[in-house]
């Protein structure tokens, strides 16, 4: 048999769900939820090149590229932030991420 | 395509043999060393006295620093590739153009630079 | 089967099966590095499908830069981790519940969309004649210019927000600064007294 869109949707699909599961499971390691989110962004990448590929538009390749950028963007700030908070207040326990509530 | 993916049949023979290599590197030691382990042995050695701590410590944050703007960079490098490719091929009035938002993409992250300069991010003190 | 089939399957089980032990490990440092393999199999599921400029793009920006970052910071910050990983157990059953749900529902919708698109074609990244990359650059900068220029602005607000967040200058640090350096002259720098003997400086 050979592999069509149904058996990359399919990897995309897991990918994500195990990306949503690790933000479920891992409420107080932020560096974990981030890499679930990374986790997340992978799997959309995933459809838009199979899709891309499969459809042949060049459209889907062009917004993964995107996603990739925001994807860097926002671990690279994220973890600044993380950074800057372990320094504030000597560790990371996201329950205690509550110095903006009014 | 098969054409195409044969261009990385290579690879893949490679990847084969690195990880091959590497298991076999972790698998046969333990197959055929002695070993006696004791707590003497295998804590960590320090001399003259006992080990303080433990072995890893942690990092300044200046390499964060850094390591973060290689990431901008990396990805300034990456949109430049199909830009160097695409300048020659196409007709004119799309080149120009493409080279002109190009240049204002350079623009935008060359203030970028500039602000980072000033500020002494790029200073190792 | 085929050795693009094997290749697939392969690379997919890794991918999946090293995901699950990234929201799994209790030790960030081996979730940093089965992050890595994630990203590794997906660059070749990109290959597979032609997507050679995103693979290799992968390869660059995420493990060769994300993933560092991510270790720099499980090195950099001295947590305890044991502690961190409690609650795992707690929620792990709404986690599967809400998991399960969402790929029942991106089952159905994945399965509707591919009964109505008919039969598969062949995958094809690129425009006939041209490299991917080339396909690639001859939209990016002219049909896409906007989403390119927005690029760049994204980049350059994570590049400010980094420095603003991150950078600290330490008072009393004494910085070298190479034009004050190479800009001193003879007379700023030598004074010359003319002291007479036995008097002293005074």
């Amino acid at each position: 048999m050979d592999i069509g869109l149904p058996h990359y949707l399919a990897v995309g699909a897991a990918l994500f769900t195990i990306g949503v599961l690790g933000l479920f499971v891992n409420r107080k390691n932020v560096i974990i939820l981030l890499m679930s989110i990374e986790l997340v962004l992978l799997a959309v990448n995933i459809n838009l090149v199979a899709f891309s590929a499969f459809l042949h538009d060049v459209a889907g390749q062009v917004f993964a590229m995107f996603v990739l950028t925001v994807a860097a963007a926002e671990a690279a700030v994220g973890l600044a932030i993380l950074v800057t908070y372990f320094r504030n207040r000597g560790d990371i326990a996201v329950q205690d991420l509550n110095l903006m509530k009014g | 395509m098969t054409d195409y993916l044969a261009n990385y049949l290579p690879i893949l023979i490679f990847f084969g043999i690195a990880a091959a290599m590497g298991v076999g590197f972790i698998l046969i030691p333990w197959l055929i060393a002695p070993k006696s382990p004791d707590s003497e042995k295998v804590s960590a050695y320090e001399c003259g006295f006992n080990a303080f701590d433990d072995a890893r410590m942690k990092f300044d944050v200046r390499f964060y620093l850094v390591s973060i703007l290689f990431i901008i960079f990396d990805l300034e490098i990456a949109f430049l590739f199909p830009w160097a490719l695409t300048l020659t091929g196409a007709g004119h009035e799309q080149a120009v153009f493409a080279l002109w938002s190009g240049l204002a993409f350079l623009g935008v992250l060359t203030i970028g630079l500039i602000y980072e300069w000033r500020k002494g991010a790029l200073d190792w003190e | 089967m085929t050795l693009a089939g094997v290749a697939f399957y392969l690379l997919s089980a890794v991918a999946v099966l090293s995901a699950l032990m990234v929201v799994s490990l209790r030790n960030p440092v081996h979730s940093v590095l089965f992050l890595i393999l994630t990203f590794f199999s997906a660059a070749g599921l990109f290959v597979l499908l032609g997507a050679e400029f995103l693979a290799m793009l992968i390869v660059v920006v995420y493990v060769g830069a994300v993933a560092v970052l991510f270790l720099f910071v499980v090195m950099m910050l001295d947590v305890d981790f044991v502690e961190l990983k409690q609650g795992f157990t707690r929620y792990l059953p709404l986690g599967l519940v809400v998991a399960v749900a969402l790929l029942a529902q991106l089952v159905v919708v994945g399965g509707a969309w591919i009964e109505r698109a008919g039969p598969d074609r062949a995958p094809l990244a690129s425009v006939p004649g041209l490299t991917n990359t080339e396909t690639l650059g001859r939209v990016l900068y002219t049909d896409y210019v906007l989403l390119f220029q927005l690029a760049g602005m994204v980049l350059l607000i994570a590049m400010i927000g980094a420095v603003v967040l991150t950078l600290r200058h330490r008072p009393g640090v004494r910085r070298q600064d190479v034009a004050v350096q190479v800009g001193r002259s003879r007379a700023k720098a030598v004074k010359l007294h003319d002291i007479r003997p036995g008097q002293g400086l005074g």
